[in-house]
């Protein structure tokens, strides 16, 4: 009885002697961190440049509790050869660690994008403080310092910015892509498969930009604009698609949620047409040794905007117009197709469409697959159909005969 | 001698007034009776301890009339004739020496000695100043009954009778404590408790060698289970119904002369949590408050610890706009957010125990005073961010939230631990003191029951009543670890067909 109390006694002893003498490493207090909402990545001669976006809490916060001091937040850059390294960089250049677990976004330069970016993600990958729950962008035509530099009005946070307008630009207008950290590396894991990153530029001027009377104008010296999706071969950025392209590259790939479009009228002008629900699927087929893709797009529309002479309650206009919705998106698909065939760069994923269908014969194509693919016959075929035509129902131009 | 009456009157009261050590209430009248008035006899009775109204009917009355008027007989024997009055008005019991003149004038009797007669006898006159019946001040509802115990231990246990009217509810007394002479009372209802369980009380309560009980506490102390603990094994409540509706689920209470906190043994962790009112509000409701409640448990306990482990070890948790948030209040803070955590708390319990204390009139300014100035300025002079205020608040109210005060005491120690282990190892540690506490809860014993039935040991049965309330058509059985006699009433829909 006593040996075991004496024995308790002790170990609590223990215990408590363990807890003063660990005592509470690794505890970092709120106001030891920078938290870094944006980090870039360019290329330069000795190495990699990494720029990060740190907030100052004290300028963002909701009440008046800004000072006007300083801007609501602060860009730093360090150059090292690899990542990791010019990360720790950076803490001797602010005065509090640099906590990159809220990242927002990872900006690439469009320099060090052409030049690959297999290597230089890696660092990013794998250390344990980045999420993945952050997009990458590639800066088109200008340095990732530069776009981070920008100051944003309405958004007091630039990289927050960028994390909102992705997601709402991909939900509304349809060429833009979100591209996470995790999906980057499991397609570049996959060597048929090329991977597709939206691209940002600058529009306006930069140095004014980086201001913060840039936030003071209602009109901004300078503006974070998505632009246009970069095509990536072997981790290497080699063409840009175009803002229709885009689209077509979203319509493949099921992304679309919500996007508007026009047509143009039999007799001239244009119809606006708002796309509310598309749906794609790829098929693929092993035909004599020939690999051979079929995508089967459907879409469901309203019209939107009449600029021209229709009558729409008339049923055969109706046909009419699905049936020119269906060849302008043909059109579109069959464009972003043979540009990415001229690449022989595999962005939508046909490979493994015919892998699905036939996996033996894949075996034997799987190697020399961006030949395949460059020569690939795909069929697109496309169903729409017009569903609402608005609160009226024939334009004043119509009507007013 | 050696404590027995002398036929002299005048030394009996001497020695009676010897034991008293000459103390100034004690009365002694004379009265002279007899013919001629030439026998003298005396009541001697302590001042505060009887009721006048009583000794003036009883007593005075008696010897100063009728015994007069019979004492003009020549056979006047005035042992008799005073016994046969005393019965006419009321009943008096023999006593001859001097220790139990001693006990029944300090129980509120009257002693009446004769000059020349070596017995004296002794009449209840139990009186003294009595609260009134009124309503419970530490747990009242918003509907029920408003009737609360009171410091008599007559008063309370005609309380339970009136409550529970079956001859099967058996009351044992004792006397415990040498010299406060308390008397306590066990209560069970025959067939409904386990006769083990009556048992084991009633041989802790023999066991009890002390010179003073004051109050239950004292008794809780000295009967509960001995472990190491701070939470509490055996339940109190001061009011009528809540014993009542004990008793009937097989439990056992333990009143207490002096106080009116009635104790009821063996106690459940979850009985902590339930309030009268939930059987007296409708169950959908009960079952909403008492899920409140739990919360509130889990808000008290861990809701410094989280905010503590969460900003400093695992900001990647919170979401970004918080984390802003949070870290644009403590910029400028001069400490550490466990130190901040602390600080708080002990203000926050320091204010509480003046708040007790304080005369009534003083007692509202200082709370609000108190909460929000000391607050509002620790935050404005830059010694706390406002994040932590808001924690604290919250904390504190919530704790109130729980029915009992000693589970919320007990919460408010483990919260305090659960701080260090979150300031030193973050989530890890506040996970590990979880650990820790449910492990010992579970390991606590009431009276031989465990502690955490029924979901400790885990009863399907008896969650019906745990943390949902349901309609008492489905409560129609007593917990099983508690009680012998499980059936409870049978009960067909009360829908008219």
């Amino acid at each position: 009885m006593r040996q075991r109390r004496l024995r308790r006694g002790f170990l609590l002893v223990i215990f408590i002697a363990a807890l003063f003498v660990s005592g509470c490493w690794d505890r970092r207090e709120l106001n030891e961190l920078s938290i870094a909402v944006g980090m870039g990545l360019d290329l330069s001669e000795s190495g990699i440049e990494v720029t990060a976006q740190v907030v100052n809490p004290g300028e963002v916060v909701a009440r008046g509790g800004s000072t006007g001091y300083s801007t609501p937040v602060t860009t730093l850059s360090a150059i090292d050869k690899t990542t990791f390294e010019a990360l720790r960089k950076l803490n001797t250049l602010a005065p509090r660690k640099i906590y990159t677990s809220h990242l927002r976004v990872l900006v690439i330069g469009e320099r060090l994008a052409r030049h690959g970016l297999n290597d230089v993600l890696d660092g990013v990958s794998r250390d344990r403080e980045f999420r993945s729950d952050f997009y990458l962008i590639v800066a088109k035509g200008t340095t990732a310092k530069n776009v981070l530099s920008i100051l944003t009005p309405m958004e007091k946070i630039p990289a927050n910015k960028m994390f909102i307008t992705l997601g709402q630009s991909h939900k509304y207008w349809a060429p833009t892509v979100k591209v996470q950290l995790d999906d980057f590396m499991s397609d570049e894991a996959n060597p048929v498969k090329s991977m597709v990153l939206t691209g940002l530029e600058v529009v306006g001027n930069s140095e004014k930009g980086r201001t913060k009377r840039n936030e003071s104008r209602s009109t901004p010296y300078a503006l974070l604009n998505y632009s246009g999706v970069g095509l990536f071969k072997g981790g290497k950025l080699v063409d840009w698609l175009g803002e229709e392209e885009s689209k077509g590259y979203n319509y493949i790939m099921d992304n679309v949620y919500n996007t508007a479009g026009h047509i143009s009228c039999p007799g001239g002008k244009e119809l606006g047409v708002e796309v509310i629900r598309a749906k794609a699927t790829k098929k693929g087929k092993v035909e004599g040794g020939r690999p051979e893709i079929t995508v089967r797009l459907f879409v469901e529309e309203n019209i939107s905007e009449v600029r021209c002479k229709i009558d729409l309650t008339k049923q055969q206009n109706i046909v009419l117009l699905e049936q020119l919705g269906e060849d302008k998106l043909e059109g579109i698909l069959m464009s972003v197709i043979r540009k990415a065939q001229a690449n022989k760069a595999d962005i939508f994923g046909f490979g493994e469409a015919v892998e699905d269908a036939n996996p033996r014969a894949w075996k034997a194509m799987e190697d020399k697959w961006p030949e395949y693919f460059a020569k690939l016959d795909v069929k697109v075929e496309v169903d729409v159909q017009i569903r609402k035509l608005g609160t009226t129902s024939n334009s004043i131009l119509e009507r007013g005969e | 001698m050696n404590g027995s009456l002398d036929s002299r009157l005048d030394e009996n009261i001497a020695a009676v007034k010897n034991e008293f050590g000459s103390s100034k209430d004690l009365a002694t009248e004379m009265v002279s009776v007899g013919p001629g008035q030439l026998v003298r006899v005396s009541l001697i009775y302590m001042r505060g301890l009887i009721d006048a109204a009583s000794l003036q009917d009883r007593i005075r009355t008696p010897l100063l009339t009728s015994v007069r008027v019979k004492s003009d007989d020549r056979d006047f024997d005035p042992v008799t004739i005073v016994r046969s009055e005393l019965e006419a008005a009321g009943g008096w019991s023999r006593i001859d020496c001097i220790p139990d003149i001693s006990q029944a004038i300090l129980s509120g009797m009257t002693v009446i000695i004769i000059d020349g007669v070596t017995e004296g006898m002794a009449v209840d006159t139990k009186g003294g100043q009595e609260r009134a019946v009124e309503e419970p001040s530490t747990q009242s509802v918003v509907r029920g009954p408003r009737e609360g115990f009171t410091e008599s231990a007559a008063t309370n246990l005609a309380l339970i009778r009136k409550r529970i009217k079956t001859p099967d509810l058996r009351v044992e007394s004792r006397v415990i404590g040498t010299l406060t002479r308390t008397s306590v009372d066990l209560l069970f209802i025959q067939g409904i408790a386990k006769a083990a369980v009556v048992e084991e009380i009633r041989s802790r309560l023999n066991r009890i060698k002390i010179d003073g009980i004051l109050e239950s506490g004292n008794i809780e102390e000295l009967i509960q289970d001995n472990t190491v603990t701070v939470f509490p094994t055996i339940y109190n409540s001061e009011r009528p119904d809540v014993v009542a509706a004990g008793l009937l689920e097989g439990r056992v209470a333990i009143l207490i002369d002096g106080t009116p906190f009635v104790l009821l043994a063996p106690a459940l962790f979850v009985q902590f949590f339930q309030s009268a009112e939930d059987y007296y509000q409708r169950a959908d409701f009960a079952s909403l408050i008492r899920i409140l409640r739990y919360i509130c448990f889990f808000i008290s306990l861990l809701a410094p610890s989280f905010y503590v482990a969460i900003t400093t070890f695992h900001q990647e948790l919170i979401p970004s706009p918080l984390l802003l948030s949070l870290a644009a209040q403590r910029e400028g803070i001069p400490f550490p957010a466990f130190l901040e955590a602390a600080v708080m708390e002990i203000i926050f319990e320091i204010l509480r125990e003046a708040g007790v204390r304080l005369p009534k009139t003083v007692g509202q300014a200082v709370s609000i005073v108190g909460a929000l100035v000391i607050g509002q300025a620790a935050v404005e002079a830059g010694l706390v961010s406002p994040g932590m205020v808001i924690v604290v608040s919250i904390t504190a109210i919530a704790n109130f939230v729980i029915p009992a005060f000693n589970m919320g005491i007990s919460i408010r120690i483990i919260r305090f631990l659960l701080m260090m282990c979150a300031a030193a190892f973050g989530l890890f540690g506040v996970t590990i003191g979880l650990i820790a506490m449910v492990q010992h809860l579970c390991s606590l014993r009431s009276m031989g029951v465990p502690y955490m039935s029924p979901m400790g040991p885990f009863n399907l049965d008896d969650q019906k009543d745990t943390i949902l309330r349901l309609p008492l058509s489905k409560l129609l059985a007593r917990p099983r670890f508690i009680s012998a006699n499980r059936i409870r009433g049978h009960h067909d829909s009360p829908r008219p067909k």
